[in-house]
Order: C-alpha cells, then sequence, then structure tokens
C-alpha cells in the first residue's frame, strides 16, 4: 500500500510531514499543476534531479521531494502529481491533495499552461479558495505564442491577485525568477496574500453564511493551514474527506449538520448538487480571467494539427501505428545489434586482454578465473547485450512520448484494450512495460480500478521488457535469424492478448470509462530526448551492471569449483526432458531472476570461458531448437527480483503471487509445446 | 412473486434501454457489481420466465418485463423524490437509500406517498417517472451519438454518481459546456472531443452519459 493510502494517524501523519519537508528548517515549496504543463521540468531545474517527464498524462503519480538553493538559502520542494482539481474522484487528484496538506507548504507554486489557460486556472482558483499562498508560473508562452495566443501577464496578475512569473521551463527561462518571487510570496505575511476568488453576489452569500456558521463554533478552523473559507467550500461541495475530519473536530459535528443543511438548501434551490454549482462557478471564473488577460490571432490549420489529424483518423491512423511499430522493431534490431557487435568488438580488442593479463599476474590460477567470470565476461555480456538494446529502447520510447505520438495510439487503440479489460490510457504504461516492468506497474496508479490495475500489471509481466527483449535478440535474432526472434516476439504478443482477454471474461466487473486528456503533437528538443535517454539509461545500468558482475562471479565460482552441476540436477526433469534445453540453461534460468538479461549473459559467459573466442559460441553448446525454446522460456517466465517486489508492494503479496505463478505456469507450459512441436518437425 | 434479485435485473435493464444502451450481460454485470457468470446464469432464467427475450442475438426486456422493470424504477425515483423533498436528505444520498425502498412499497403505499409529494415528474437527479408521459426532451441527444464534425452543448450528465460527476466537473465537462466532437475511433472506440483549447478522448460508454443539445457547425 502506497504511504498517501494508508488511514492518516497523528504520529504517522507528522513523520510524513517532516519526510516532505526534509531536515532543515528553510521554506517548503510545493509544485502544483494539470498534467502535462512542464511541472515535473521545472521541478528538475529548481533541483537538479531528474524526474522523468513526458508529453501524456500521468507519469509523475508519485510524490517527488527535492532542495533548491538561492543566494545560499536551501528550499525543500515538492512536485505534486500533475492533476486537474483538488477532489477526491480520482487517485491523481487525491494523492495531490493529501500531499499538498500534509507537506505544509509556505508557498505553492501552480504551473500553467498558457495555451490553454482557462482549464488551466480552475485548479489555481481552487488552491487560491483554500487560502494557500500561491505564486503563478505562466509556462509555455512559446508554445502559446506559436499557437497565436498573446497573454497578458499584468492583467492576469491583477486578476489572481498573485505574482505571476512567465516562464519557458524546457529552456530554463523565468525559474530562477519563479524561485525568488516564491520566496518572497512564502515570507510574506499572510494578510498579503490578496483576496480570495469571487464567484458573484449569490454563491459568495452562502460561503460566507457557511464561514460564519463554522466561526461561529469558535474552533481553531485551520488544519493543515487551509482557511475557513477553503474549508467551508470543500463542506458544501460534500467533500468526504473533509466531512470525514470535520466530525473528529470538538463540534465539529454540530457545525457539519449546519453547514449541509446549507448545502442541501443551495442544491434545492439551483437542482444541482453544490459541488457542481461550485465547479460551474470556478470553471466560469476562469473563462472570464482567461478572456480578460488573452488574445488570440486566429491561425490557419498548422502542419501539427494536419498531422494529428492523420494520426486519428481510422483509416489513416491504423495503418500509421502499423508502421510506427514495425519501424521501431527493425530500428531495435538493426541499431542495436549494430552497437552490440560493435562494443563486443571493442572490449575483445582492448580490454579483455588486459584485465586477462592483470589479474592472472595478481591471482593464482583458480582464484583469477573466477574473478574474471565477473569483471571481464559479465561485463563484456553486459556491453554486447544488454546495453545496446536498452538504450535504444529508451531512446525510441524518449521520441514516442515526447512528440505525444502515444497520446493517438491510446486513442486508436481504446476499442481494442477494452477487450482485455483495460482502457486506452493503460496503453501507455504498458507499452513502457515494454522498456522496464517496475515503472510500468508503478505508472497502472493511473488506472481506476484495482480490477484494471491487476490486469494491467499481469499484461505488463508478459510483456517482454527491454532486458527481454535483448535476450530474444541477442540470443534469438543473432543467432538463428530474425523471423524466429519475430516468432517470439509473436508469441509473447498473443499470450497478452490471451491473457487479458481471458482475465475480462473471468474477473467480475467490467473496465471503466476512458476519460483522457489528449496532446497534440510536440516537436521535443533534441536535448531533452538525449537527456531523458540517458537518465533512464543511467540509472539501468548503474543498478544492474553491479548485479551482472556479481550474479556472474557467483556462476563462476559455483562453474570453477563443479558444483553447478549438483544445482542442476533437481531441475533436470524439467529442462532437460520437458524443455529440451542443456542441463546448464536451468541454472541460467534461475540466475535470470536477478535480472532477467542475467540468463543469456550467463550462458554466453559460459561459452566465453569453455570456449574462448567471441560471444558466437553460444551456437557451439545449443542448436537452433534450444535457443528458440530458451529464449521463449526466458521471455515468458517468472518476472525479475525488483519486479516481484513491485508487484508485491502494489498490489499485495497474494495478487503479485498469482502473476508470478501464471507466468512461470505459462512459460513453461508454452516452451515445452514449442520444444515438443520443433521437435516433430 | 418477484424476488428484490430479479426486480435489480429488471430496473437496471430498464435504464440500460432508457439510456439507449444495449443490454448486454456485461452491462448488466458492471451495473450490478456481479460476475460474468452468475449475471448470464441469471439471464437464462429470467429468458425462461419470459421476463427478457433474445431477439436477433440482442438481449431485451420482453413487454412484461420491462412493465415490471418500469414499476420499480418507478417506485425508487418516488422514493427519492420523498426522501430529498420531504425527508430532507442530501442530494447524492437518497440514490442508495432508496436502493431499499424499491422493493418494498405496496401499490397502496406507493400512491399515498406519490400524493405527498405533488406527483412529481421527476427524480431529484432529473431522470423521468416512469408512466408519467414524460420522456427525455426530443432534441436530447447522447454525446455518443454524434459524428465527427458537430458541435453541441452540454446540458446534463447523466450517471448518478458523484464522484464521475465531480471529475468530468474538474475537466470542464458541465451543463453549458461547448463541445466539439474531432474524431470517432472505429469499432466502437472512443470520441475525441474538444473543449475550450483541450482535447479529451472519452469512452463511449462515458459519452452515452452525457446528453447534450446539438448546436450548428
Amino acid at each position: 500500500m502506497p504511504w498517501y493510502d494508508q488511514p492518516a494517524a497523528g504520529a504517522g501523519r507528522l513523520r510524513r510531514r517532516q519526510r516532505l519537508r526534509g531536515r532543515h528548517d528553510g521554506p517548503v515549496i510545493a509544485l502544483a499543476g494539470n498534467p502535462n504543463v512542464g511541472k515535473s521540468t521545472i521541478f528538475n531545474r529548481l533541483t537538479g534531479l531528474h524526474v522523468t517527464t513526458a508529453h501524456y498524462p500521468g507519469t509523475t503519480v508519485e510524490v517527488a521531494v527535492g532542495t533548491a538553493r538561492l543566494d545560499g538559502r536551501t528550499v525543500t520542494v515538492v512536485d505534486l502529481p500533475g492533476s486537474y482539481g483538488l477532489g477526491t474522484a480520482s487517485e491523481d487528484q487525491l494523492t495531490a491533495r493529501r500531499a499538498l496538506l500534509e507537506a505544509r507548504p509556505d508557498v505553492v507554486i501552480v504551473i500553467l499552461d498558457a495555451s490553454n489557460l482557462a482549464r488551466n486556472l480552475y485548479l489555481a482558483l481552487e488552491l487560491l479558495d483554500l487560502g494557500l499562498p500561491v505564486v503563478v508560473a505562466l509556462n509555455l508562452l512559446d508554445e502559446a505564442g506559436r499557437a497565436g495566443v498573446q497573454t497578458s501577464v499584468k492583467r492576469l496578475s491583477e486578476s489572481l491577485g498573485v505574482p505571476v512569473i512567465p516562464t519557458v521551463a524546457h529552456r530554463g527561462l523565468g525559474v530562477r525568477a519563479l524561485l525568488a518571487a516564491a520566496l518572497r510570496q512564502a515570507e510574506a505575511p499572510r494578510s498579503r496574500s490578496g483576496p480570495p476568488p469571487n464567484y458573484g453576489a449569490e454563491l459568495e452569500a452562502w460561503i460566507s453564511g457557511s464561514v460564519a456558521t463554522l466561526e461561529a463554533t469558535k474552533h481553531e478552523w485551520a488544519p493543515e493551514g487551509v482557511s475557513a473559507r477553503g474549508l467551508a467550500l470543500l463542506l458544501l461541495e460534500r467533500d468526504e474527506e473533509v466531512r470525514a475530519l470535520a466530525r473528529q473536530w470538538a463540534a465539529g459535528e454540530e457545525a457539519l449538520q449546519r453547514v449541509e443543511a446549507m448545502a442541501e438548501e443551495l442544491g434545492r434551490l439551483l437542482a444541482q448538487p453544490p459541488a457542481l454549482v461550485i465547479a460551474g462557478a470556478r470553471h466560469g471564473l476562469a473563462a472570464a480571467i482567461a478572456a480578460r488577460c488573452q488574445r488570440r490571432e486566429p491561425l490557419g490549420l498548422r502542419l501539427r494539427d494536419r498531422l494529428w489529424r492523420y494520426a486519428t483518423a481510422s483509416a489513416t491512423g491504423i495503418p500509421i501505428a502499423l508502421a510506427v511499430l514495425a519501424g521501431l522493431l527493425a530500428f531495435l534490431y538493426y541499431v542495436g545489434g549494430f552497437l552490440s557487435t560493435q562494443f563486443d568488438r571493442l572490449w575483445g580488442a582492448t580490454a579483455s586482454p588486459v584485465l586477462d593479463a592483470v589479474t592472472r599476474f595478481l591471482l593464482p590460477g583458480q582464484a583469477a578465473d573466477i574473478l574474471l567470470w565477473g569483471i571481464d565476461a559479465g561485463i563484456n555480456a553486459s556491453l554486447a547485450i544488454g546495453i545496446p538494446y536498452v538504450l535504444t529502447f529508451y531512446f525510441l520510447l524518449a521520441v514516442l512520448e515526447d512528440t505525444g505520438y502515444l497520446n493517438a495510439v491510446a486513442f486508436l487503440s481504446d476499442s481494442l484494450m477494452r477487450r482485455l479489460g483495460l482502457q486506452g490510457r493503460a496503453l501507455v504504461p504498458l507499452i513502457s512495460g515494454a522498456g522496464c516492468t517496475v515503472p510500468a506497474v508503478i505508472g497502472t496508479r493511473i488506472l481506476s480500478s484495482r480490477r484494471e490495475r491487476f490486469i494491467a500489471s499481469t499484461l505488463m509481466v508478459l510483456t517482454p521488457c527491454s532486458a527481454r527483449t535483448a535476450v530474444i535478440m541477442g540470443s534469438a535474432a543473432r543467432f538463428i535469424g530474425i523471423a524466429p526472434a519475430a516468432a517470439i516476439l509473436g508469441i509473447a504478443t498473443l499470450l497478452v492478448v490471451a491473457t487479458g482477454f481471458a482475465l475480462n471474461r473471468l474477473l467480475p466487473g467490467r473496465p471503466g470509462g476512458l476519460i483522457m486528456e489528449v496532446f497534440p503533437p510536440r516537436r521535443p528538443p533534441l536535448r531533452t530526448i538525449l537527456v531523458k535517454t540517458w537518465f533512464r539509461f543511467k540509472d539501468f545500468v548503474f543498478r544492474a551492471t553491479p548485479i551482472v558482475v556479481v550474479g556472474s562471479m557467483i556462476m563462476g565460482l559455483l562453474y570453477e569449483t563443479d558444483a553447478i552441476w549438483h544445482l542442476t540436477k533437481p531441475l533436470s526433469p524439467l529442462v532437460e526432458g520437458w524443455l529440451g534445453l542443456p542441463a546448464v540453461a536451468g541454472l541460467a534460468l534461475v540466475f535470470g531472476v536477478l535480472r532477467k538479461e542475467l540468463a543469456l549473459q550467463f550462458l554466453v559467459a559460459l561459452a566465453l570461458v569453455e570456449y574462448g573466442g567471441n560471444v558466437d559460441n553460444l551456437r557451439l553448446f545449443m542448436d537452433p531448437r534450444q535457443i528458440f525454446v530458451f529464449a521463449l522460456v526466458t521471455t515468458i517466465y517468472f518476472p525479475c527480483l525488483a519486479t516481484a517486489a513491485v508487484l508485491g508492494r502494489e498490489l499485495g503479496w497474494r495478487s503479485a503471487a498469482a502473476i508470478m505463478a501464471l507466468s512461470i505456469g505459462l512459460a513453461v507450459l508454452v516452451g515445452g509445446a514449442a520444444n515438443q512441436a520443433l521437435l516433430r518437425l | 412473486m418477484t424476488t428484490p434479485a430479479v426486480e435489480e435485473y429488471l430496473a437496471v435493464a430498464f435504464r440500460l434501454q432508457e439510456e439507449g444502451a444495449a443490454v448486454t450481460v456485461a452491462a448488466l454485470a458492471q451495473r450490478l457489481s456481479l460476475s460474468h457468470a452468475s449475471v448470464s446464469l441469471m439471464v437464462k432464467r429470467l429468458v425462461q420466465e419470459g421476463l427478457f427475450e433474445r431477439r436477433e442475438g440482442e438481449l431485451r426486456l420482453t413487454a412484461e418485463g420491462e412493465q415490471r422493470g418500469a414499476d420499480v424504477v418507478r417506485r425508487h425515483r418516488l422514493a427519492e423524490r420523498f426522501l430529498f423533498d420531504v425527508l430532507g436528505l442530501a442530494w447524492d444520498d437518497v440514490h442508495d437509500e432508496a436502493g431499499r425502498w424499491e422493493h418494498v412499497l405496496s401499490p397502496a403505499v406507493e400512491e399515498r406517498l406519490d400524493g405527498v409529494i405533488g406527483r412529481p415528474d421527476s427524480c431529484p437527479h432529473g431522470h423521468p417517472i416512469p408512466g408519467r408521459g414524460a420522456a427525455l426532451p426530443v432534441d436530447l441527444h447522447a454525446l455518443s451519438s454524434l459524428e465527427a464534425g458537430e458541435r453541441a452543448v452540454v446540458v446534463q450528465v447523466r450517471r448518478e454518481e458523484t464522484a464521475l460527476l465531480r471529475y468530468l466537473a474538474s475537466l470542464g465537462l458541465l451543463p453549458g459546456a461547448r463541445v466539439l466532437v474531432e474524431q470517432v475511433a472505429p469499432f466502437g472506440g472512443p470520441l475525441l472531443v474538444r473543449l475550450g483549447s483541450a482535447r479529451y478522448a472519452l469512452g463511449r460508454d462515458m459519452a452515452a452519459q452525457i446528453l447534450v443539445r446539438k448546436a450548428a457547425r
């Protein structure tokens, strides 16, 4: 269970607040904003950290915390998930709201997309209603300018009564000014933060009536820094969480009843739930402010609009999507393959002989052999297999994400995804699962129901991640050709579809309806793509390489001491009998649990030690059928340890165990069936 | 004698037909929060009892089933009206509460209740009370029935779940919002709807809950 799902007990809340606030006593700044307005980009610029950003909603579901420095002062920055509001209707909104209240920020920077100001202002008004000190960052001004929208910063600041700083975050423009303005606002007395929004005489009369009711109870009505007005609005909206909170306060029940009576009266008068009345008023005010501050020059249909139309219209969109997918696989195969050969050649020509000589000079025979398993064969295998394909994949993913093309795919694929028990917006995390299963499973938090999260996580476990693709590319594609590799990917895809279809039938319920904001295509700066690729890749390498090296050394120890053959015996009926693989491949599969590409890297390392020379030696102890079955089983079976851990954390251990058992069962079944079928050919 | 369980099926099917949505095992299972398997068993039984029928592969209520479904829904909406108007329960609590009343009101009590609340035409959420001849105004359409290129104004959101209402509200999909349907995805896929400067992909069943009045192109 994520921390924000746990019941808010007093002590726990305090601890989390301390964690969110950091250890120093400097001010705390919270970053709020709609999805995809450049919030994480500003966070990264402020803190020098690298939270992943993308051109689609729902990238940041966790709350990131970092520190920024200005003129020698330390400031804590809390990055809230992107959300359209602060209600309780969805997890992103709820997470944003709870983190906001728990961090008790001294100032909230709300980031607005200048090209869609009216909708963005809704969140700003909601924050102002809570009585929090606010500074506005007016971002994406360059994009709005290109769309023919001019914004008056001065008028916006006057309308809202708070400082407004224009920014172009991806180029770093205005970010320092923003931080300075936020600090000034944090230190200003609260009375200077300007009047709250005004929703017109009629609604304001109801609000002030509720405020008076709350204040009449003479309680300290400012939990978590929320003003009486903010509280009154939340109670009028019949916000479940705040109602529950109010019941716990002394005299809370009585005040609650009076405010709720007013809410009912209001609903009856306007024949609409009060929450809708208030939301309507906020949108109305937001639209009025946007109209006052912006001027639009009508532009013709731009190239990007036309591209977007082609990408989403069914006649052109589906062929485009299929072409993109084919291009993706081809790019992965050729570029990844090219890098793999180059890395391998380079390592064999330079590092390998040097390491070999030095190690043998320093250590006696067997110890040197074991060490070389790790630092020579291990790193070589990681260079030749893991890294080239992972690097290439991350680059492609960054391009797809940042151009916004994934939006079009999610839109087109919704009806297919529904048959798998998911919705179109699940496609984005599912595709990112082709990179790494771990962030993909965390990404399922954007889905609305537990059912969808379970189905999506199961399908992600069965989707070949980049490590598994690396195994397919490095074994099947390299040694027996592209067609068998494509067949393995085909089988895996078929399994994903069949499993989704079956789960959708078997589990009670239905996929929830799709509501997703889609963004027009954008030309991402090359620098952003490269930086993003690099940071994801660096993260992967630094986590993976030590495990590969240590894992290889343990394997070397087992091999050099002949202990390995004792371990293979219990697996023999399954591995040798049913799957038809060499006994030692069973061990490689077991080691794949550490990280998936270890399975192949171990096999390759085994070949290197056994026969010397270059990596082509996989063919010397496996025939094409065995390579095919090995790659297939590796692709399907039990996810790596990291995935198991994140599944347990996100879905609970019972669901995690069910998913893992399913993947092992499927792998044994499908691998064995493939072996038997190929033997008969 | 109709059991409460059967009444629930009839009422849900009646509401689906009222909304112009297809009565499918999946739709019933979702609204009733039951598994496909148990719904499909029950539907088989109800077909045998002559309350449901399959016509050209589509599930529908028979005339008798529709009558009985309408009775349940009428009791439900009258009870909502009474709970809201007379007892002063909150707007979003009356639906659940009325869910219990709909099974226990006798015709005599129903008649008296109707009298007490002044024989209203609609429930507090604006849904017509069956048997009053007051169906949806003719010029209202489900957003899902619009074609690419059509413009419309949102009039009402049909779903009674407040969480969804509020989520849509935070996006600005409120009564009075002006929308343009830009694309309609194939194979029963979502609609791409433009609202102000934003575009949203709305699933077909989600869009079916949003009632609109068509506007000039």
